[in-house]
């Protein structure tokens, strides 16, 4: 599902300035069109993931940095082992 | 649920302090976005959580001590994990691959594997697109130019080549989803509908149509406008034309797959005026052959 920035600020429970933050962190990146963005529910998850990070553990912002990128990495691990392990993607069979 | 001490591992007399530390360190570990292939972590997570939601607040844990809630009276509301989005399509802005990346400089077959699948989601062709496109019956014989306009407000041109069948697939290469990096886009599947016409009867190449005259250009034979699917055309009713003659209009039939084309075949059918005609009554009555019994031949 994909929804307008006010949507988004609502179901991830963000104020604007927050959400400017961490877009310019490039730690949520909206899909962006010419006059809008728009988020998914895949950014919503995300953003509870960083606000967990920040609120809950105590990480500051250059260790979301650090978490992030290894999380990242370890999901491309995860979908090419995935891969792997159920043969050839689609399009190559 | 357990008692929410046990949960987190600390003696009911810690502090508020000692219990967010007790939590922290246990979240850390067990958080499912840090968790991604655990899936017992998250059960362990949401009782860690839950614990903490009761303990962490002063006054929910004063009332759980004084045994006025219980354990379950602080669970927080669940919302979904990251990790539950991010392996399962891929594309998407977050996707980092660099975790592999030297894997794939080796020779080995595994790093062969991980190359081909690499090569195969960055070069992925896009979906092809599916359309439905009606069209008249003469557009259908004789081919014409749509505009297709497409659910996202862009459009088709679409060429309908002359001889078209009801329910043909026409490909529009390169015309469907986008794909990634040199993948190209995929194809546009036109299904094609052919209205049916009123007048018209397509059969194979040729195609029939059935068309009234009068008891007089029956009779004395007649030229008359005759419509084709390219037009209408003069054609000749010779004298003494009866219900069921049928003349043949060469090469006005749909396009043939070897060259040229079927023909139109044009079945007449003598119809009388509507109503009751005094006139005619009192000539055929007059009418020498009256004795005529078309039956005579064995019709009957």
């Amino acid at each position: 599902m994909t929804m307008t920035r006010q949507q988004f600020l609502t179901n991830a429970d963000l104020d604007v300035k927050t959400l400017e933050f961490w877009i310019e962190q490039h730690w949520l990146i909206p899909t962006e069109t010419t006059t809008e963005m728009s988020f998914s529910d895949k950014d919503v998850a995300r953003a509870h993931f960083i606000r967990d990070l920040k609120g809950d553990f105590g990480v500051n912002d250059e260790g979301i940095d650090v978490i992030l990128h290894l999380v990242d990495q370890l999901h491309g691990l995860r979908r090419a082992l995935a891969e792997l392990t159920r043969g050839m993607p689609e399009s190559s069979r | 649920m357990t008692n929410p001490y046990e949960v987190l591992g600390v003696p009911p007399t810690a502090s508020s302090a000692d219990i967010q530390k007790a939590y922290r360190k246990l979240a850390k570990k067990l958080h499912p976005d840090l968790n991604p292939g655990d899936k017992a972590a998250e059960e362990k997570f949401k009782q860690v959580a839950g614990a903490y939601g009761l303990l962490g607040d002063a006054e929910k844990r004063k009332r759980f001590d004084d045994g006025e809630i219980d354990e379950t009276g602080a669970e927080r509301p669940q919302h979904k994990f990251y990790r539950d989005f991010a392996t399962s399509d891929e594309g998407h802005p977050y996707a980092d691959n660099s975790g592999y990346a030297d894997f794939m400089d080796s020779d080995d077959a595994f790093a062969e594997l991980l190359r081909r699948n690499e090569r195969a989601r960055a070069n992925r062709r896009g979906h092809d697109l599916h359309y439905r496109l009606p069209i008249d019956f003469g557009d259908s014989i004789t081919g014409a130019n749509k505009h297709l306009t497409l659910p996202d407000g862009s459009a088709l041109d679409v060429t309908i080549p002359p001889g078209l069948l009801d329910g043909q697939i026409l490909r529009l290469r390169g015309k469907g989803a986008p794909g990634s990096g040199t993948g190209g886009h995929g194809d546009a599947l036109i299904e094609v509908e052919v209205m049916p016409d009123p007048r018209f009867t397509r059969e194979g190449d040729d195609i029939s149509l059935e068309l009234p005259i009068s008891l007089s250009e029956a009779v004395l034979g007649t030229k008359i406008r005759v419509p084709t699917p390219t037009g209408a055309v003069t054609m000749t009713v010779p004298k003494g034309s009866n219900t069921g003659t049928t003349m043949r209009l060469r090469g006005k039939g749909a396009p043939r797959r070897e060259g040229g084309h079927g023909d139109e075949f044009v079945r007449l059918k003598v119809v009388l005026p509507k109503g009751p005609d005094p006139e005619l009554e009192d000539f055929v009555s007059r009418w020498g052959r009256k004795a005529f019994n078309p039956r005579e031949d064995g019709a009957s």
